[in-house]
């Protein structure tokens, strides 16, 4: 798969677990900033929850590549992927 | 560092939704720009796009509007027209792909059917500016380019289309109405649809090289 679809694999998957909770009134509709910033005052979530600073943690580095040159990308898209994997486990945990 | 006004505000292509898209190029990281309002891009990626004849740099080359430059010249007037766009076949691949996935998660039941759905906006939109670039040497930037092909239009009505939009600001400027179950249901059988127009506009792509 292309680096792009696989960032935007990535979002897919941190999204799927934050949705999969049943009790939220409004689904995460994305991962910019905004779209974080929304859910959490549509469900009324404390925005100093862990679950909120990784979300934003990951927002960070999924955009963090957008601008980078194709060189830079295959190496630092493999920290960063790797990195966020383990953030979803995070994400996971926090969730309980 | 310049500052650079680009997409609908420069087209006049404006509605009530529409936001202003600004570009910042800078040397390095800059904090005073917040990703979340600027597409942050530096000098050298900026140049390497217009190498690579990448739409975006199309885009820029044919919209973007100077608001402000430390050095008084304008940078993207300076670097003159992208080279020729070949990459077509490559990216409409990817977008049929991205649109391919979207459905298939919907279909199998995943959770985010609205980011899905912005997914398959983003889908339709870059693989029809792609196509028009590619193989017509249109540059139609805007978010209806889908709409404007005239006898090759993606053939779904506007409400749908207009579904599918208001999933994409949701999912990248976090407003807007939520879409409910009833115009995701109605939508869904023209969604499904989208495929064979992609695919008809492939087969001409790769017929063409």
């Amino acid at each position: 798969m292309d680096e792009f679809n696989n960032r935007m694999e990535a979002q897919r998957n941190v999204l799927e677990v934050i949705n999969r909770q049943l009790d939220k009134k409004e689904e995460l509709c994305g991962l910019s900033k905004k779209a974080i910033e929304r859910w959490i005052v549509a469900n009324q979530i404390n925005s100093e929850s862990e679950i909120c600073k990784i979300l934003y943690t990951i927002s960070e580095k999924l955009f963090f590549l957008a601008n980078k040159s194709q060189e830079q990308i295959s190496e630092e898209y493999r920290m960063v992927s790797s990195e966020i994997s383990e953030l979803k486990l995070d994400l996971e945990k926090a969730i309980g | 560092m310049h500052i650079y006004a680009f997409g609908s505000v420069c087209r006049g292509d404006i509605d009530t939704e529409s936001d202003i898209d600004l570009l910042s190029i800078v040397d390095g990281y800059d904090d005073r720009f917040d990703s979340s309002t600027y597409s942050i891009y530096s000098y050298n990626r900026l140049m390497e796009l217009w190498k690579e004849g990448n739409p975006f740099a199309w885009h820029l080359a044919t919209e973007a509007k100077i608001i402000y430059s430390s050095n008084g010249k304008d940078f993207i007037k300076d670097l003159g027209e992208p080279k020729e766009y070949i990459k077509c076949k490559q990216d409409c691949i990817k977008f049929f792909n991205l649109y391919c996935k979207a459905v298939d998660s919907i279909s199998s039941g995943g959770n985010s059917v609205i980011f899905e759905m912005s997914s398959i906006f983003l889908a339709v939109r870059n693989f029809a500016t792609c196509y028009l670039l590619g193989q017509h040497k249109i540059g139609n930037f805007s978010r209806r380019s889908a709409l404007q092909m005239n006898k090759k239009s993606i053939q779904i009505s506007n409400d749908t289309y207009r579904i599918l939009e208001r999933s994409r600001v949701l999912c990248i400027r976090g407003t807007g109405k939520i879409i409910n179950r009833n115009e995701f249901e109605n939508s869904w059988d023209e969604i499904i649809s989208i495929k064979n127009w992609m695919e008809n506009l492939l087969d001409e792509v790769i017929e063409n090289g």
